[in-house]
């Protein structure tokens, strides 16, 4: 009983707040427009979440994915600015972020440092190699393509509606981040890990191939983002991707609360991602000031993580 | 001497009674035998005792006066003291700061710690356990198990200041110790009761409640089912009471020749051949090397002198390369190196097997096979998807068997198979560890209940200090033959193997 609570409790403040701004805001907020632009606005988000489910499943967590999201949008922007096509520059961040994320796997599983020390670690390194390359400005004007850019301005027609390319690359990488944890044994054997590293190492998962080649996945996913966040503002600049990662670990938290023994599941964290998209769209609307959102969505992290704790105890 | 006496304890647990009506009377300077299997409803019982669970109803009187037992604080006021099975000391302080934990230390001056004096209360603690050996200023986690179940009892003594507590529960206390460590803890019990304390002994351990208790309680099903004098009863009769059912043979015989295929050659700091089929026993002092032994099949540590061959190849070089050669292992610590356990059955059983499935996972067929493998340890589960945590301890035991099943291995290793685990549970084991050995699997067990060794294995390979000294047969080897072959003698070895502990990581 508590325990269903607990776990729909969650999903019942999503409603609640779904509801409450389509009373505010009863002529904007639940419009197709307004809708498609949430997907839009939180489409980097979701990505880097659904990416640190990955390590948060084996109760490992990446500091770093905001300074990599901004790292790699300054690598796709420097070799766009060299005149290499736009291709190359993609697979340039992306290379970038898988080292950068195995580095972090390595730091983590190969030597033992742990997460936290890790990745806060590498968060300084990417954010201080990020500005070395830049040289601390901003990249933008004619150094970004218009083929690169534009495809964040692109979208998918349906009907009267175009759904945003940013929003499709952001459901693809969550159904991929989905059937790898869920659908897989690759995704079997990171649960493991997160359940017991020690029963899981006895048991014959290769936990330290498997934590580095996890982290790697969500150094990806953290670049990726970081080129979807680069487009759509047609511009790299050494910080930009920097409020991704504390949004991202509390979307996992978020999601956390609703699963059955408190796992983080790449679809619960979703719905976290949605509850902080949601929260920060509305308010913008209502012309709430934005460190007042930004208490607010501490607070309803806190709040449901609270509860969630506290009736997984009794 | 005092008579407590606790009446009518209920308690249930979402509608699920776990104790009904079971009424209990301790006197001092006895020592009571709490008895069942596995969710008979004992740890309840002792919850309630201590006040950390709140009872659906319970009285208490000592000495026909009522008193009040709503709170921990009531059960601590009321000198009940309580020592539980997990050795919860805290490894990283001294084992003086561990006496003294969560009392108020000494003090110079109202200020600073009185180390020295700190240390002097706990040397007197452990010298009333006869437990002087004991260095107070070394860490405690360096001690070996024994020593520090020895300093948790010394915890509850410091916290009376000299005077004495008025029950003791000590729930399966020697679950973690040798049977030397053991044999101290009973003379520290006869020295509690000696001084007036009564002792609520809980145990799985029968042969040890028939030496040690005086009067025994024996519950099921969270019903009260008998109670009084050891003196006159059986082993099969208290196994019935505890059962409901009549004993079969405790170990079951073995029916089939060991095979002639070698499984494994050891040579160096263990010196054996096993044969298909073949269960060997690893014997010896706590901590003597029997785990390294065993780890050394799995890729856990290196020996450089000790050479392995198994199944024709090398040593695994890891845990995964072990499985996949058909190497199964059964931990020791069933909860820090066995389980998920907010994991599901079914996750935990198919575990190192997942390769089989191919990349794609295929939670049908996981399930089912889940599902025959704990059929066949005869796990007690609502549903393949519970979390193991739910299951009792005998029961989380037999899904850590299921998994070594799975694979049909042909090298099984077992530390510690049946620690912690009703006799139900027990016998379901030992008919699995037979009937495996009947289809070829060779086995190496290692257990500190020597009745077990001797009534399971082919042969036993005796330790000391991570060195061979010799492998006995069992036939007609007795428990306290075996204990004298784990001492060494007093003089020198002529041929000195080089040790396992030593060099093992």
């Amino acid at each position: 009983m508590t325990k269903t609570l607990r776990q729909s409790g969650t999903l019942l403040g999503f409603a609640a707040i779904i509801v409450f701004f389509a009373v505010q805001l009863p002529e904007t907020f639940l419009t197709a427009r307004n809708l498609i632009n949430i997907s839009q606005q939180l489409s980097m988000l979701a990505v880097v979440a659904a990416t640190m489910t990955i390590v948060m499943v084996m109760n490992d967590f990446d500091l770093s994915v905001g300074s990599m999201a901004s790292l790699a949008g300054i690598v796709a922007a420097t070799v766009f600015t060299m005149d290499y096509p736009i291709w190359t520059a993609l697979l340039a961040a992306l290379l970038v972020g898988a080292a950068g994320g195995l580095f972090n796997g390595f730091l983590v599983s190969v030597i033992g440092i742990l997460p936290f020390v890790a990745t806060l670690g590498t968060l300084t390194v990417f954010s201080g190699l990020a500005f070395l390359i830049s040289d601390g400005k901003t990249i933008f004007g004619r150094d970004i393509p218009a083929g690169f850019s534009g495809f964040a301005r692109g979208g998918i027609e349906l009907g009267d509606v175009r759904i945003p390319f940013l929003t499709v690359t952001a459901a693809l990488v969550i159904l991929v981040c989905w059937f790898v944890l869920e659908q897989t044994t690759f995704g079997r054997r990171l649960y493991a890990i997160g359940g017991n590293k020690e029963a899981a190492h006895l048991a014959g998962i290769k936990v330290k191939r498997l934590r580095l080649l996890a982290f790697g996945l969500t150094g990806l996913g953290a670049a990726g983002a970081g080129l979807m966040y680069a487009a759509r503002v047609a511009s790299a600049n050494p910080t930009q991707g920097s409020g991704l990662m504390l949004d991202a670990i509390a979307a996992v938290f978020l999601g956390m609360t609703m699963s059955r023994q408190g796992e983080p599941r790449v679809l619960f964290t979703l719905v976290g991602v949605l509850i902080l998209g949601i929260l920060d769209n509305g308010l913008t609307q209502m012309q709430v000031d934005s460190y007042i959102r930004e208490i607010l969505v501490g607070l309803i992290v806190i709040a449901a993580v609270a509860v969630a704790s506290f009736s997984k105890r009794r | 001497m005092h008579s407590l006496t606790f009446r009518q304890m209920s308690k249930a647990y979402g509608g699920v009674p776990a104790l009904s009506d079971v009424s209990l009377t301790l006197t001092g300077g006895r020592v009571h035998a709490l008895m069942g299997e596995n969710g008979a409803g004992k740890s309840t019982l002792i919850k309630l005792i201590a006040g950390v669970v709140g009872a659906d109803s319970l009285s208490v009187e000592k000495d026909g006066v009522p008193l009040p037992l709503a709170s921990a604080q009531d059960a601590h006021d009321a000198g009940f003291r309580f020592i539980h099975q997990e050795l919860n000391i805290v490894p990283q302080i001294s084992v003086a700061e561990n006496v003294l934990l969560g009392r108020p230390y000494p003090r110079r001056f109202g200020l600073a710690v009185d180390w020295p004096r700190v240390r002097a209360m706990a040397r007197e603690a452990l010298a009333f356990l006869g437990a002087a050996h004991i260095d107070v200023a070394g860490l405690a986690g360096d001690l070996p198990a024994g020593d520090k179940m020895l300093i948790k009892i010394a915890a509850a003594l410091v916290a009376d200041e000299g005077r004495q507590a008025d029950l003791y529960v000590l729930d399966e206390p020697t679950a973690a110790l040798t049977g030397e460590e053991s044999e101290m803890l009973f003379a520290v019990i006869a020295r509690l009761t000696a001084k007036g304390a009564a002792v609520l002994y809980v145990s799985h351990r029968i042969d040890e409640v028939m030496a040690i208790c005086d009067d025994v309680t024996v519950l099921r099903d969270g019903r009260h089912v008998s109670t009084g004098p050891v003196a006159g009863l059986s082993k099969d009769q208290i196994i019935h009471a505890m059962t409901g059912r009549d004993v079969q043979d405790a170990y079951p015989p073995r029916r089939h020749p060991i095979g002639a295929e070698v499984v494994a050659e050891v040579s160096g700091a263990a010196d054996f051949t096993l044969r298909a089929g073949e269960i060997l026993g690893v014997a010896g002092l706590a901590e003597a090397g029997q785990s390294q032994l065993l780890g050394l099949f799995m890729g856990l540590g290196r020996t450089h002198d000790t050479q392995v061959r198994v199944m024709g190849g090398p040593t695994p070089a890891t845990p995964a390369e072990a499985w996949a050669r058909g190497i199964a292992y059964l931990p020791r610590e069933r909860r820090a190196e066995g389980l998920m356990l907010d994991m599901s059955i079914r996750a935990n059983v198919v575990l190192p097997h997942l390769g089989r499935y191919g990349l794609r996972a295929k939670a049908g067929a996981e399930r089912r096979d889940a599902a025959a493998m704990s059929a066949k340890m005869r796990v007690k589960y609502d549903h393949i998807d519970q979390p193991v945590g739910q299951l009792s301890g005998g029961n989380q035991q037999k899904v850590v068997f299921a998994r070594a099943l799975y694979g049909q291995p042909k090298l099984l290793l077992l530390d510690e198979p049946t620690r912690g685990v009703d006799v139900g549970a027990k016998f379901d084991i030992y008919t699995t560890v037979r009937d495996l050995s009947a289809q070829g699997c060779a086995i190496i067990l290692t257990s500190s209940d020597l009745p077990e060794m001797l009534g399971m294995c082919d042969r036993i390979l005796v330790l000391q200090d991570g060195r061979q000294t010799e492998i006995l047969d069992t036939e007609g080897l007795t428990s306290a033959a075996l204990l004298t072959h784990f001492y060494p003698p007093e003089a020198a070895h002529l041929t000195q193997r080089p040790s396992m502990t030593s060099s093992a990581q």
